[in-house]
């Protein structure tokens, strides 16, 4: 009995040891793009790395120098805000009848919305280029928004369906049967129930709208740039300049990580609750 | 693109099963009424539908057509020649294309390979009744809401051969540097590494959605049978888990066959097209070659490669809705 004892404790050992190098493992690159973002120029290359240091803002300082930085940090905004919110009305709706109508082919059609979501992006960036050239929308903010749009509506509709299938329909019920029509019941009774999965949806959806670089880099120059294009703009001709770098990447994630930490609960939550199928 | 898409979290909904439950059925009623409760699901479905088919038809119909005709950026203002098959007889009988067919092959199946193994056994760990096990958990996730660019760029950093983090660390420990992402032999595993450390977790929260899904009972039938813990994960888990395991081993290819940002940021496909996938190879001929003719016929045979894998996913998952 003793050795099981302490067999079993040499393996809870292990298994915590196996994890925490996993988490330090998965965080160290991002802590070390932080870190280096507060390093001054003469550290950032020095070998061995020098851990404890005067931190300095000088980097910040470049990154935001010319003004330019804001107004590509805006334009990665009203892009991200505007594709989620049509993504977000438009797969609501979609969601929804996926949900409350079993009708045949239900799930075919829903399986078929994935298909533009599968698309290689680089496939259909190359005709949108064209079209987007011939209707002057190259470099404006909506030729990103319109193609942010393929991906982002079938992820809206895809976590709004399972949201509202999570809506019990006997409330709906009860709201018609006192007067409400059917378009009543969905705003005034699922739209709030469902609300927090559907802001978790609109939260991933900016995220990816934030992150994307393929679009970005191939559809806009000058005026509708977009962060992730503006960081690669620090690899100049003469020179990688990896401070700005680190300041302007570690500006551009910081928001991500706290809007993923806050949708990730949520989704986890989802995930135990409901019965997964293997 | 990998790490934080779409489709990673379309996956896990997908494997959440979400039925369409039955809508609350109101009194019967006559002609239009009927055909009004009829249209019910077309008026909240078909405005998604409409959108996508307006951004998407066109310009995939357009490519196609373009995918047959020469298109370059010195001749199109003359006019875009008709030139029947000739842009994918020029595909295949091009070195460069084949090289980049073969690459992609090697990457998603090694980088899928070795994600399925390091996050079967993650899953497996997190499985555990743990001590802070969501925050752990949480901070596992991490890596793939990172911005592409940025991982690729600090990846690049530390992977750089002077002065890199990463040869540092093998130095201390008393190994030789590695020229990671000059040298073509190793530039391939340099970029399947960091696809790894970007993708890993979230192949392990879907494998770990799975296990906690499964039944108690032949568990504890195979404990009381004196079954080791491994013979049941071979016998009990992994059957059991059969289909979970083939929609993300699917839906993990899908993401790494396209893969673009990370790698052109680490490697932009160098050196000597070591690490130049099919979207790369079609950035160079659509967006600095500027023969678009010849990339859109690139781009059909991607599409082609990504409905034969979808195919088998929707076979898959038609199986697993019945």
């Amino acid at each position: 009995m003793n050795r099981y004892r302490a067999w079993r404790l040499i393996k809870s050992i292990l298994i915590y040891l196996a994890v925490i190098l996993a988490v330090i493992l998965s965080l160290a690159p991002i802590l070390y793009l932080f870190i280096t973002s507060f390093k001054p120029a003469e550290l950032t290359f020095a070998i061995p790395p020098v851990w404890v240091f005067t931190p300095t803002l000088q980097n910040y300082r470049d990154v935001f120098a010319g003004g330019t930085f804001t107004k590509y940090f805006s334009n990665s905004f009203i892009v991200a805000t505007t594709t989620t919110l049509i993504a977000l009305v438009l797969g609501s709706f979609a969601g929804y009848g996926f949900a409350r109508y079993p009708f045949r082919g239900n799930y075919a059609l829903r399986l078929g919305s994935l298909l533009p979501q599968m698309l290689p992006p680089i496939t259909i960036i190359v005709p949108l280029y064209v079209l987007f050239n011939l209707m002057n929308l190259i470099d404006t903010q909506w030729a990103l928004i319109v193609s942010y749009l393929t991906f982002s509506i079938p992820l809206s509709i895809w976590m709004a369906t399972g949201f509202f299938a999570d809506v019990p329909v006997e409330l709906e019920e009860s709201a018609m049967i006192d007067g409400c029509s059917r378009l009543g019941a969905f705003f005034r009774i699922s739209v709030p129930i469902a609300a927090p999965g559907l802001a978790a949806t609109a939260i991933l959806s900016f995220i990816y709208c934030w992150n994307e670089f393929l679009y970005a880099v191939i559809l806009t120059g000058r005026d509708a740039r977009t962060l992730p294009v503006t960081i690669t703009s620090f690899m100049t001709n003469r020179a990688i300049l990896w401070g700005r770098i680190a300041a302007s990447g570690s500006l551009v994630l910081l928001p991500v990580l706290v809007f993923a930490i806050i949708a990730q609960r949520y989704l986890v939550r989802g995930l135990s609750r409901g019965a997964v199928k293997g | 693109m990998t790490g934080l898409t779409p489709s990673s979290y379309i996956c896990l909904s997908i494997m959440k099963s979400a039925e369409a439950t039955a809508p609350p059925v109101p009194a019967p009623g006559r002609g239009w009424l009927v055909f009004k409760r009829r249209m019910e699901p077309v008026f909240f479905i078909s405005p998604a539908f409409i959108v996508i088919a307006i951004i998407l038809v066109y310009p995939l119909g357009y490519s196609l057509w373009l995918s047959f005709h020469e298109w370059t950026l010195r001749g199109f203002r003359q006019g875009v020649p008709f030139v029947g098959l000739q842009n994918y007889v020029d595909l295949f009988s091009n070195p460069d294309f084949l090289n980049s067919l073969r690459i992609t092959a090697s990457f998603v199946i090694l980088a899928v390979g070795i994600e399925f193994f390091l996050g079967m056994g993650l899953a497996l760990l997190l499985n555990h009744d743990l001590r802070g096990r969501h925050f752990m958990r949480a901070m596992v996730l991490l890596p793939m809401m990172c911005t592409n660019v940025v991982i690729g760029l600090t990846w690049r950093l530390l992977l750089n051969y002077e002065f890199g983090l990463v040869n540092y660390y093998l130095g201390v420990l008393g190994m030789e540097p590695i020229e990671w992402l000059s040298k073509p032999a190793m530039a391939l595993p340099a970029v399947i590494l960091v696809d790894v450390w970007n993708t890993t977790s979230f192949v392990a929260l879907l494998l770990l959605a799975g296990l906690q899904a499964l039944p108690e009972e032949p568990f504890e039938a195979a404990r009381i049978d004196g079954a080791s813990a491994w013979q049941s994960f071979v016998r009990i888990t992994l059957p059991l888990l059969r289909q979970t395991i083939l929609v993300v081993l699917l839906w993990r290819m899908i993401d790494t066959f396209r893969i673009f940002d990370v790698i052109y940021l680490l490697t932009a496909g160098g050196p000597a097209r070591a690490t130049e996938t099919v979207s790369i190879y079609v950035y160079r001929y659509g967006f600095q070659s500027f023969n678009l003719g010849y990339a859109s016929a690139a781009s059909y045979i991607m599409i082609l490669v990504m409905l034969v894998i979808a195919a088998a996913m929707a076979r898959l998952m038609g199986r697993i809705e019945n």
